[in-house]
C-alpha cells in the first residue's frame, strides 16, 4: 500500500481530485454547470426514473398506507367534516360567482396576459438529501420548459418553480424552500407579502407569507394567491390558506403561515406553466 | 488460463454490469416514496461505490466512486463535484482499510457503509443546513440524518452481494492454483 503513493495510479487519482475540486469551485462561482455532460446524464437517467416512478406510485402508496394509517384516518375524519361545511358553502357559491362577474364587469378588469400554456408532467425523482422536498420532472427543454417556469398542482395550486432544465427533465424548487420567493396577496384583505419557505415549517409541508403589516386584518382560512409582481409567476395562482398568524422575530411585521393547497412533499403529477 | 482477448472482454462486461448497477441504484435512490420513513430515505449510491472499491481495489474503486458521486451530484442538484470528491476519497480510504486491516465480510462492510453514510449525511447537514443557519437543525439531524444512515444499512447488504457476485463472476483466471 505504501508503494501505491509512488505510482502513476495515485497521481491520476490526485489529478481527478484536483479536477473535481476545480469544477466544484467553478460551479460554485458560476452556478451549476449546465454543459453537455450533465445533459447527457439526464438523458441517460430520465427514462429509468420515469419507469421507476410509475412502479413506485404503487409501492409507495402501499408503504404509505401502512406507515401513515393513523394520519389517514384522522385526515379522513377531517375531510368528512370539511366536506359537510363545503356543501353548505356551495349554496352561496352561485351567488358569489354572479357577484364576482358583476364586480369584474363593473371595474372593467381585463386579463393582462394571454391564455396560459401548460405542460403536463410527472414527478420522476426525489433525492434524499433535499431538505425542502425539491423534485425532478419528466419534461425538459425539448418540451418547451424553461428555467423559472411556475409549477402548479392538478388543482391549480402553486407548488414551486423550475430551477434547472435539461433536455428531457427539469428540477423544481418547492414553495417550502427558504430561497423561494414569490409576490403574494391575501385575496380577502389584499395584504401584500412575500410567499417563501421556512425551515421552521417545511417539515410540516407549510410555507409562509412574510412582510405583512402588524395591523393586518388577515385571519385563518383566508386564501393566498400570487400577484404576478416580478414577472416570474403568473397573477392569481392559488397558493393555499392561512393557517395561523405569528409575529416576525423583530416584531415589526407579521408572518402568515400558509397551508398549501397541494402538498409539495407528496405530489406525483403537476402542470408546468410555460407561457402566460 | 484465459486468452488476453477473452480477459479484456470479460473486464469490459464487468464494468458494464457495475454501470448498470449504478443506474439502478440512482433510480432507486431518487424513486419517490420508496422505503421512506418521514423525511428519511436510504442511500444506494454510497454503498455501491464502497462495495465496488472493496472488490476492485483502491484505484478502480476511487474512480468508480467519483463517477457515482457525479451521478449523485446531478440527481441531488448539488454543486457539481462535491459528492464526487467525497465518494472518491471514501472509496479510496475504504479499499485501503479493507486491504490492510479488515476481513472482507458482509458484517464489516455493513459497519463501514453505516459509518460512511453517517459521515456523508453529517457533512451534507453541516454545510447545507446547519451552517446556512436554518432553524430546527438538530431536529433535522435527529429525524433525517440518523434515520437515513440506519435505513441505508439493510440496503447495503444486497448491494454488497451484487457487487461481490459481479466481481467473482468476472474474476481474472491467471492460471495460478
Amino acid at each position: 500500500m505504501k508503494d501505491f503513493f509512488d505510482t502513476w495510479k495515485f497521481k491520476i487519482l490526485v489529478g481527478i481530485a484536483v479536477f473535481l475540486a476545480a469544477i466544484m469551485a467553478y460551479a460554485g462561482a458560476n452556478g451549476r454547470l449546465t454543459a453537455a455532460p450533465q445533459e447527457i446524464l439526464s438523458v441517460a437517467v430520465a427514462p429509468f426514473q420515469r419507469a421507476a416512478a410509475a412502479v413506485s406510485n404503487g409501492v409507495s402508496s402501499l408503504w404509505e398506507k401502512y406507515t401513515n394509517i393513523d394520519a389517514i384516518l384522522e385526515e379522513n375524519e377531517k375531510l368528512t367534516t370539511e366536506n359537510a361545511e363545503l356543501r353548505g358553502q356551495m349554496v352561496d357559491y352561485d351567488k358569489l360567482k354572479a357577484e364576482n362577474e358583476a364586480y369584474k364587469a363593473l371595474t372593467n378588469i381585463q386579463e393582462q396576459h394571454p391564455e396560459m400554456s401548460y405542460v403536463s408532467s410527472f414527478v420522476i425523482g426525489r433525492d434524499p438529501l433535499d431538505s425542502f422536498y425539491g423534485f425532478t420532472l419528466d419534461q425538459g427543454s425539448l418540451d418547451g420548459v424553461e428555467a423559472n417556469d411556475a409549477i402548479t398542482s392538478d388543482e391549480g395550486y402553486l407548488l414551486g418553480v423550475v430551477t434547472e432544465v435539461d433536455l428531457t427533465s427539469c428540477k423544481v424548487m418547492t414553495i417550502l424552500h427558504p430561497s423561494f420567493n414569490a409576490a403574494g396577496v391575501v385575496s380577502r384583505t389584499r395584504d401584500n407579502g412575500i410567499i417563501t419557505g421556512s425551515a421552521d415549517y417545511a417539515a410540516e409541508g407549510l410555507c409562509i407569507l412574510s412582510n405583512l403589516s402588524r395591523s393586518t386584518l388577515t385571519k385563518a382560512n383566508d386564501q393566498v394567491i400570487t400577484t404576478g409582481l416580478g414577472g416570474v409567476f403568473p397573477p392569481d395562482v392559488l397558493v393555499g390558506v392561512v393557517q395561523e398568524l405569528v409575529p416576525e422575530a423583530s416584531g415589526k411585521s407579521t408572518i402568515a403561515v400558509i397551508k398549501p393547497g397541494a402538498d409539495p412533499r407528496t405530489v406525483k403529477h403537476v402542470f408546468i406553466i410555460t407561457n402566460y | 488460463m484465459e486468452s488476453r482477448r477473452k480477459r479484456k472482454s470479460s473486464q469490459i462486461f464487468k464494468w458494464v454490469c457495475y454501470t448498470l448497477l449504478m443506474l439502478l441504484c440512482t433510480v432507486l435512490q431518487t424513486m419517490p416514496g420508496l422505503f421512506q420513513l418521514g423525511a428519511a430515505k436510504p442511500l444506494y449510491l454510497l454503498p455501491l461505490a464502497l462495495a465496488v472499491s472493496v472488490f476492485e481495489g483502491e484505484f478502480a474503486g476511487a474512480i468508480f466512486g467519483a463517477v457515482c458521486g457525479l451521478m449523485w451530484d446531478y440527481t441531488a442538484g448539488r454543486t457539481v463535484g462535491m459528492l464526487a470528491l467525497e465518494l472518491m476519497i471514501l472509496s479510496f480510504a475504504v479499499s485501503a482499510v479493507v486491504q490492510l486491516y479488515l476481513k472482507d465480510t458482509a458484517q464489516n462492510f455493513l459497519l463501514i457503509a453505516a459509518g460512511c453514510a453517517v459521515l456523508v449525511l453529517v457533512c451534507d447537514w453541516l454545510f447545507f443546513y446547519y451552517m446556512p443557519g436554518y432553524s430546527g437543525a438538530w431536529n433535522r439531524f435527529l429525524w433525517f440524518v440518523l434515520p437515513s444512515a440506519v435505513l441505508s444499512i439493510p440496503v447495503s447488504l444486497p448491494i454488497y452481494w451484487a457487487a461481490r457476485k459481479i466481481s467473482i463472476e468476472f474474476k481474472i483466471d491467471n492460471g495460478v492454483v
